[in-house]
């Protein structure tokens, strides 16, 4: 059976979204933005590790940094993992690396946040346009 | 040590960085990275040296206003102070 159009496109826009959370970019990629996709995943994936390498992956801590964390799941599922993992408590960090880590793995989240509602915003405009035409 | 255990080393160790003035240089690459994803989602077409000149832009902007900021901070602390 066919789905209406409008179940189509909220699906749609769901894989979009979706994807781009799984891996920065993705959404854009699928989209033909290749140039685009390569930049965001290059930009927030380098940004994401200079967090880590500068505060360890002790930075992901979903328990006693929960604002923090809510952040750093943006960039990707992945992050969960890495949560689970430093949940143990086995990677402890405090004072400078911890707030520079903290701040740039929750600032990568929020650009790939950024990235994400632009993605689907663009696939929105386009099942618009198709329609429209 | 081979190379990976030194890759998976550098991730799960925190780096020694201390709390000198030097250490607001850790600002330049996330400035930097924020206005490279954000013209990324902005500019129509992409096109290497429009890109790069609007990067440079909006990094230069940032980072002017906030030395605009922390002069007005400065000089507001220094009033209230003396």
């Amino acid at each position: 059976m066919i789905k209406p159009p409008k179940q189509n496109q909220i699906l749609f826009l769901l894989t979009v979204g979706l994807l781009a959370w799984f891996v920065p970019g993705a959404g854009h990629f699928i989209l033909n933005e290749k140039k685009r996709a390569i930049i965001i995943f290059a930009a927030i994936v380098i940004t994401f590790c200079a967090g880590l390498y500068a505060g360890s992956i002790g930075v992901i801590d979903g328990v006693n940094a929960k604002p923090w964390y809510v952040a750093q799941i943006m960039n990707s599922p992945i992050v969960a993992v890495l949560g689970r993992l430093t949940a143990t408590g086995n990677y402890p960090v405090y004072g400078r690396p911890n707030e520079i880590g903290q701040i740039y793995t929750s600032i990568a989240g929020l650009l790939n946040l950024l990235c994400i509602v632009n993605a689907v915003y663009i696939a929105h405009l386009r099942r618009t346009q198709a329609v429209e035409d | 040590m081979s190379a990976v255990t030194f890759l998976i080393a550098t991730f799960t160790s925190p780096e020694n960085i201390s709390t000198n003035p030097q250490s607001i240089l850790w600002l330049l690459p996330l400035v930097a990275s924020i206005a490279v994803v954000y013209k990324a989602t902005k500019v129509p077409t992409i096109k290497l040296g429009s890109f790069l000149k609007e990067t440079v832009l909006l990094f230069g902007s940032i980072i002017v206003f906030m030395i605009v900021i922390a002069l007005f901070l400065c000089t507001l602390a220094w009033l209230i102070t003396e």
